[in-house]
C-alpha cells in the first residue's frame, strides 16, 4: 500500500460544513414557491374567488389586470383562478408518476444490482428496452392504450421514467455495495438482509432522492405535453398543459398562453433548483 | 487490445440486437392491451370505407381473431424480414408511409441537435471563461433550458416571429426559417443536458492536478483549454448526444404539430388519434432501433477516442453509465 | 523577460543581507474568510534547500502555491511578499509572471498518478517544457527530451516519450514531472510531498534523484513535506508550521538537535523513523505463554486479471504467538493484503492451511466463519471509507453487539461506552456521524468496534498511513497499552518500516506475493539477509547521525 495523501489544499470538510449551514437564497425562493403551488392544488379557494368552470361572457379576452390578474379567456373565464385550480391536477399526477418511477424503478434496480448474476443480465436487458423507447414516445402509447384521462397520463409517465430510475438504483447499489464500511459490516456479522437495509439502502438512496424531485419537475412537464395533445381530461379540466393548449387558438390573447406557461416554468425552475441544492449538500 | 476490441463489439452488437427485438415485443404488448378492439373501432368505422373483404384479409393478415401470444409470434416474425405490416386506416405499407415523413423529421431533427451543441459549447465556453458575473448566469441555462417544454418555446416563437413579426409563415410549414425556429424549440430542452454534463467536465477538469502542473509549465489560459481541457471535456459528451436522440425523436411529436410540419412525429399523433397500431408500432420500434444503433456507434467509437479506456475482463463500463447523467443531468 | 531596469526598483527597498534566492515576508492567505496560512516568512538562498514541515491543515501546500501562483482562481487571497530574485511576484500581472513560471520556477507535484494529462502522449507534454527554451527546432527538442529522460534514469526514453501516462507505473511518472521540472533549467523547485505517494524504496531514489539533480545542476529546492525524518535528512534548513503559522525556523541541526517550540519537539518525539524505542515499556514486557494464536503455513492464492494468471500470495507461511504484534510489511502490490483477507476468510486459498487459535479458517462455511469471527477482527486503512456515513458512532460501535445479539440492551450500551472509553473517546461523540469527526477520532471509533466482541485476535491494515503523525502516534500508543492490558494479538500491515519498529515483536517481509524474510524484528532489521529487506531498511530516511543523537 502506499501511503495516501496527507494534506489536502484546503481543509474542504470545513468548508462545506459551512455550506450546509447557509441555504441560498435561490432556494429559498424556490421552497417558497413550490410551496405555493402546493397550497393551490390543496386549498384553491383561499386564493381566487373566482369559480374556475363559469366565465362571465360579456368579460370574455380581458387582458391582465387587478381584477383578473391573468386575465380571462374566450368564456370570460378568470385565467388565474383556471391556473390555480388546475395545479391540484397537475401536481398530483407528477406525484403519481414520480412514485410509480421511484417505486417500480427502484425496485428493479435494487434486485439488479443487489442479486447480480444472470438476474442482473436479464434486467439490465429490460431496462435497456426502457431506455431505448423514447420517453415520450413510450408515455404516449402508454396513454393511449390505457385511455386519455389525466390519470393514465400521469401513470404512463411513470411507467416513461422506470429505466432512468432502475439504472440510477442499480449504479449506486453497486457502488455502496462494493463500499469498504459494508464489508466492514459483513465482519462485524451482519446477515445480506441487514446489510441490504440497513447500509445499503440509505445510503443508495440518495442521489434517487435527488433524482426524484428533478424528475417531479420534469413529469409536470410531460403530464403537461400530453395535455396539450388533447391526452388528458378534456375541457373543463385545466391541466397547466391543456389551458395552453386551448390558449393557442387565440393569438390575440397570447396571456392565455404566456401567464399557464410563466408559472409552470417557474414551477419546474423552482424545483430543479432545489433538486440541485440537495445534491450539492450531502 | 485488439481482440478485446473485436470482444466488445461483438457483445454490444449482440446485447442491441436483443434489445431492439424485445423492445419490438415490449412495444406491441404495451399496444396490444388496448382496450378497445381496433377492429370495430378502426375497420368498421365507416370514415375509412373499408369493404368486408378487405376487413377479413386484413383480419387474416395479422390474426386477429387469434390469442395474443400467437399474434405477437407472427408479428414477431414478419419484423425480423422488414414486413411492418400494413396501416389500417390507408392500407398502405407501413413502411412506405413511414418512409415518405422520415426526410422532414431527420431534417428537424440534424437542425435541432445543431442548435443544442452550438448553445451547449457556447453556454459552457462562456460559463468558464466570460467575466464571473456573465459565467455564474450562464451556469443557471441548463436549469432553465430543462425547465422550458418544447411547446411552450413553439408557441412563444410562433406568437413572436411570426404574427408579430411576421418573419415567416406558419402556412409555409417546411421553409427555411420555419425550419429553423422548430429546430431552436426543440433544440432547446434537449442542449440542457448536453450543457450541464460539458460545463461540469469543464470544471473538473480544470481543477485537476494536471492542470495546475501544467500552469506550472508556463501554459497560458487559451494554451491550456485549447491543449488539455477540451479534450478530455468533450469526449464523455459524445454518450450525452447519443443519449439526446430519444429526446429528439419524442419532441418531434409535439414540435411537428405546432409548426404544422409533416413527419413522424405528427404521423405519430394521427396514428394515435386513429388507432392505426402498425403505424405506431413501426414508429416506435423505429425510434427504439436509432436510439440503440447510434448509442451503439458511439459505445463502439469511445475506446477508439480515449486513450485511458481498456478493455478486457470484467470491464465493461467503456464509457460512462448513461445516467450517472442522471446525476450529473440534475443540474 | 521583464524589462531589468523596472524591477530593480523594487529591489532598493528591500536590503536584505543575504542574496536570497526566494524571499517570503509576511505571507498570509485566505480561502474566503478561512485564513489558512499567516504571517509567515523565510530566505532560501541560492543552490540551498529548505523544508516546510508541517501536518495537513498546516498550511504548507498553500505557501507553495502561492510562490507559484497557482491557487484556485477567484477562490485564495494571498498577501504580504514574495519576492524571486528581485521580483516581486504577488504583485505582478499574469502576463509578467508567467515566463517565470516553469522557465525559472519548476513545480513537482504530490501525485503523479494525476499531474500529466491523461488523453496527451507523455512526449506531448513535454514539448510543452521543452518549448520554455526557445530557438529549438522539433529535432533538437525531442532530443532534449529524450536526453532529460535519460538523466531522470528512465529505461526506455523513447517508449516514455510514446506513452500515455496510465501505462506508467507512479515511480516513471514521478521522473517523468521531475524530468519537464528540470529541462528548462530553473533556478528553484517547489517540491510539494513529491514522494508521498510512492513505495518507500522508490521514495529513496526519487528524493535521491532529486538531490543528485540540484547538485549538478545547481539548483535551490523548497521541499514541502509533513515527514520530519525525509526534512531533516534532505534539507539546508527547516521551516516548522502549524495551523498556518511558523512554529520555528532554522537551520536543520539547530531544530533537529535543540527544538525550542513545544510543537516541534512533540513532531519530534511522534517520528517513528527518529524514536524506535519509543514505546519499549509497553512492548517488551513479560508474556503469558501459549499454543500460537495464528499459524498460516503454505497458503497460496492465485486471481486471473485479464486472463493472465497472477500468483498474488505465493506459499506464504507465518505463525503469531499470543499477546504479540506480527507485522507484515511490503510495498503495494506484494500481496500482504491479500493475505490479511485469507486469514478473514474473505477470500479462498487455493492451497495451505490458516488457523486461528487453533481452528482451520479455510474450507468453512457462511455460518460457521461468523462464530470465529467474532474473535478476528479487522480495523481498515482509511476510517474515511470504512465507517458508514449515515450511522452515528453509537450504532457503528453496537452493531456487532447487535448482530450476534450479545447482552441485554443496556448492557450493550455499556460495552459501547467502555470500548470507546478504552480507545479514548468520550461518551459525547456517541451521537456523532463520521462526518462530524477527525480522522484520528474515526480511526478510533474503528478501533472501538473491533474491541466491543473482546476478540483475541485483530488485524491492522495500515492503520495510521491515512493519518497525520501526532494522530499516529496516539493511536499507536492505545493500540500498545491494550494489547499490555488486554493481552490482545496483532497482525499489523505496514509499508513504514520504522512505524513498524517502533511496536511490533516479529516481522515477515514479503515482496512479490513471497515471504523473503521474517523472525524477530530487531533480528531482521539489524542484520538483514536478504538485499530486498536491505533495501526496505535502507530506505528509512536517516537524519545526519549528529543531529540524530542529540534529539531523543
Amino acid at each position: 500500500m502506499t501511503a495516501p495523501a496527507p494534506a489536502p489544499v484546503v481543509s474542504t470538510t470545513a468548508l462545506r460544513r459551512s455550506a450546509v449551514r447557509r441555504v441560498p437564497p435561490a432556494v429559498v425562493i424556490s421552497f417558497a414557491l413550490v410551496a405555493f403551488v402546493l397550497l393551490w392544488s390543496v386549498v384553491p379557494g383561499l386564493f381566487t374567488s373566482h369559480d374556475p368552470a363559469v366565465g362571465v361572457p360579456a368579460d370574455k379576452f380581458l387582458g391582465p389586470s387587478g381584477a383578473h390578474w391573468f386575465g380571462t379567456d374566450h368564456l370570460g373565464r378568470d385565467l388565474f383562478a383556471r391556473v390555480v385550480h388546475g395545479s391540484a391536477s397537475s401536481v398530483s399526477s407528477a406525484l403519481i408518476a414520480v412514485a410509480i418511477a421511484v417505486l417500480v424503478g427502484g425496485l428493479i434496480g435494487l434486485v439488479a444490482g443487489f442479486v447480480g448474476g444472470w438476474t442482473d443480465t436479464v434486467l439490465a436487458r429490460l431496462v435497456d428496452v426502457f431506455l431505448a423507447i423514447p420517453e415520450f414516445l413510450l408515455a404516449v402509447i402508454v396513454v393511449s392504450s390505457l385511455g386519455f384521462e389525466t390519470t393514465n397520463a400521469a401513470i404512463a409517465t411513470g411507467v416513461s421514467a422506470v429505466g432512468i430510475f432502475a439504472r440510477v438504483m442499480r449504479s449506486e447499489v453497486l457502488k455502496t455495495g462494493r463500499a469498504v464500511f459494508v464489508e466492514a459490516a459483513y465482519l462485524q456479522g451482519g446477515s445480506r438482509w441487514h446489510i441490504l437495509t440497513r447500509h445499503v439502502l440509505p445510503n443508495a438512496s440518495r442521489s434517487v432522492l435527488t433524482l426524484a424531485v428533478l424528475q417531479f419537475g420534469y413529469s409536470i412537464l410531460i403530464i403537461a405535453s400530453l395535455a396539450f395533445l388533447g391526452y388528458g381530461d378534456p375541457p373543463p379540466a385545466s391541466d397547466w398543459g391543456l389551458l395552453i393548449s386551448v390558449g393557442k387558438d387565440y393569438p390575440l390573447a397570447p396571456w392565455l398562453i404566456y401567464a399557464p406557461a410563466l408559472v409552470m416554468i417557474a414551477t419546474v425552475l423552482s424545483v430543479n433548483r432545489i433538486s440541485r441544492w440537495l445534491r450539492k449538500t450531502d | 487490445m485488439n481482440r478485446d476490441y473485436a470482444k466488445y463489439a461483438l457483445r454490444r452488437v449482440l446485447q442491441a440486437v436483443v434489445v431492439i427485438l424485445l423492445a419490438y415485443m415490449f412495444t406491441f404488448v404495451v399496444i396490444s392491451v388496448l382496450p378497445g378492439d381496433p377492429v370495430t373501432n378502426t375497420l368498421r368505422n365507416p370514415q375509412n370505407g373499408f369493404t368486408e373483404e378487405e376487413i377479413t384479409r386484413i383480419v387474416a393478415y395479422y390474426g386477429l381473431d387469434r390469442p395474443v401470444y400467437v399474434q405477437l409470434w407472427s408479428s414477431l416474425s414478419r419484423f425480423v424480414v422488414g414486413d411492418l405490416g400494413v396501416s389500417l386506416r390507408s392500407g398502405l405499407p407501413v413502411t412506405r408511409q413511414v418512409g415518405e415523413v422520415l426526410g422532414s423529421t431527420v431534417v428537424l431533427a440534424l437542425s435541432a441537435l445543431g442548435v443544442a451543441l452550438v448553445l451547449a459549447f457556447g453556454t459552457a465556453f462562456g460559463a468558464q471563461y466570460l467575466p464571473r458575473r456573465v459565467g455564474r448566469l450562464l451556469r443557471a441555462f441548463p436549469s432553465l433550458f430543462l425547465s422550458m417544454p418544447n411547446f411552450v418555446i413553439g408557441l412563444v416563437l410562433i406568437n413572436v416571429f411570426a404574427f408579430q413579426l411576421g418573419l415567416f409563415q406558419v402556412i409555409d410549414s417546411e421553409g427555411g426559417l420555419a425550419t429553423f425556429f422548430a429546430a431552436v424549440a426543440l433544440g432547446i430542452p434537449v442542449s440542457a443536458r448536453v450543457t450541464e454534463v460539458l460545463i461540469a467536465n469543464l470544471d473538473h477538469e480544470a481543477g485537476e492536478e494536471y492542470a495546475s502542473v501544467a500552469r506550472s509549465r508556463g501554459l497560458g489560459r487559451t494554451r491550456l483549454f485549447l491543449r488539455h481541457l477540451l479534450k478530455p471535456s468533450s469526449l464523455p459528451v459524445v454518450t450525452v448526444i447519443a443519449l439526446t436522440v430519444g429526446e429528439l425523436l419524442g419532441g418531434a411529436v409535439i414540435t411537428e404539430q405546432i409548426f404544422g410540419r409533416t413527419g413522424i412525429g405528427s404521423l405519430v399523433e394521427r396514428s394515435v388519434t386513429t388507432q392505426d397500431l402498425p403505424v405506431l408500432q413501426a414508429i416506435v420500434t423505429l425510434a427504439a432501433i436509432v436510439f440503440v444503433v447510434v448509442n451503439l456507434v458511439a459505445d463502439l467509437v469511445y475506446p477508439l477516442l480515449d486513450p485511458r479506456v481498456r478493455l478486457g475482463g470484467t470491464t465493461s463500463a467503456a464509457r460512462p453509465e448513461p445516467r450517472d447523467l442522471a446525476e450529473v443531468v440534475a443540474p | 523577460m521583464a524589462p531589468q531596469d523596472r524591477l530593480t526598483l523594487d529591489r532598493v527597498e528591500t536590503p536584505a543581507a543575504t542574496p536570497d534566492l526566494l524571499r517570503v515576508e509576511g505571507l498570509s492567505v485566505a480561502y474566503g474568510d478561512n485564513q489558512v496560512v499567516t504571517d509567515v516568512g523565510f530566505g532560501l538562498r541560492r543552490g540551498e534547500s529548505l523544508a516546510l514541515i508541517g501536518e495537513s491543515g498546516s498550511g504548507k501546500s498553500t505557501i507553495a502555491r502561492a510562490v507559484l501562483r497557482l491557487l484556485p482562481r477567484g477562490l485564495g487571497r494571498a498577501t504580504g511578499r514574495v519576492e524571486f530574485d528581485g521580483h516581486d511576484v504577488l504583485s505582478l500581472s499574469e502576463r509578467r509572471f508567467r515566463p517565470l513560471r516553469g522557465r525559472r520556477i519548476g513545480f513537482v507535484p504530490q501525485d503523479p498518478g494525476n499531474s500529466l494529462n491523461p488523453v496527451r502522449t507523455i512526449g506531448a507534454q513535454a514539448r510543452e517544457a521543452a518549448a520554455l527554451l526557445g530557438e529549438l527546432n522539433p529535432a533538437e527538442r525531442k532530443d532534449l527530451i529524450l536526453e532529460t529522460f535519460a538523466q531522470v534514469g528512465l529505461d526506455d526514453p523513447r517508449r516514455v516519450h510514446d506513452s500515455y501516462p496510465h501505462q506508467l507505473s507512479g515511480g516513471m511518472l514521478q521522473r517523468v514531472l521531475i524530468g519537464l521540472t528540470v529541462l528548462p533549467r530553473p533556478a528553484l523547485i517547489v517540491a510539494d510531498e513529491p514522494t508521498s505517494a510512492l513505495d518507500v524504496t522508490i521514495q529513496k531514489r526519487i528524493l535521491d534523484l532529486l538531490s543528485r539533480l540540484r547538485q549538478d545542476l545547481d539548483i535551490s529546492l523548497l521541499l514541502i513535506t509533513h515527514d520530519l525524518a525525509i526534512a531533516a535528512e534532505r534539507a539546508d534548513s527547516l521551516v516548522v508550521l502549524k495551523d498556518g503559522v511558523v512554529q520555528e525556523a532554522g537551520a536543520t541541526a539547530v531544530v533537529f538537535s535543540a527544538p525550542t517550540s513545544e510543537y516541534a519537539r512533540k513532531l519530534h518525539g511522534d517520528v517513528p523513523a527518529l524514536n524506535p524505542d519509543r514505546y519499549r515499556h509497553l512492548r517488551d514486557r513479560v508474556r503469558e505463554s501459549g499454543p500460537p494464536k495464528i499459524e498460516v503455513s503454505g497458503v497460496t492464492k492465485t486471481f486471473t486479471v485479464e486472463g493472465r494468471a497472477l500468483t498474488a500470495v505465493d506459499d506464504v507461511s507465518f505463525v503469531v504467538e499470543p499477546g504479540t504484534t506480527h507485522a507484515l510489511v511490503g510495498e503495494s502490490g506484494s500481496g500482504k493484503t491479500t493475505t490479511i483477507r485469507l486469514l478473514l476468510g474473505l477470500e479462498e486459498p487455493d492451497s495451505g492451511s490458516i488457523k486461528v487459535a487453533g481452528e482451520e479458517v479455510t474450507g468453512r462455511s457462511h455460518a460457521s466463519l461468523r462464530s470465529i469471527r467474532r474473535h478476528l477482527q479487522l480495523v481498515y486503512q482509511n476510517p474515511f471509507t470504512s465507517l458508514d456515513p449515515k450511522w452515528t458512532v453509537k450504532r457503528l460501535v453496537g452493531e456487532s453487539l447487535d448482530r450476534f445479539g450479545v447482552g441485554t440492551r443496556q448492557e450493550r450500551a455499556e460495552r459501547v461506552r467502555a470500548a470507546l472509553d478504552s480507545v479514548g473517546l468520550g461518551a459525547h461523540l456517541l451521537s456523532r456521524r463520521p462526518a462530524a469527526l477527525s480522522g484520528g477520532q474515526r480511526q478510533r471509533v474503528a478501533l472501538a468496534r473491533s474491541l466491543v466482541l473482546r476478540p483475541d485476535v485483530i488485524v491492522l491494515d495500515e492503520p495510521t498511513s491515512a493519518l497525520d503523525v501526532s494522530v499516529q502516534a496516539g493511536i499507536v500508543e492505545v493500540l500498545l497499552s491494550l494489547q499490555a492490558e488486554l493481552g490482545l494479538t496483532y497482525v499489523f500491515v505496514s509499508h513504514d518500516l520504522a512505524l513498524v519498529r517502533q511496536l511490533a515483536h516479529t516481522v515477515s517481509v514479503v515482496h512479490r506475493g513471497r515471504v523473503v524474510e521474517g523472525g524477530p524484528v530487531a533480528t531482521v532489521f539489524d542484520n538483514p539477509r536478504q538485499p530486498y529487506t536491505r533495501a526496505l531498511v535502507e530506505s528509512i530516511p536517516a537524519p545526519r547521525p549528529t543531529v540524530a543523537n542529540g534529539a531523543s
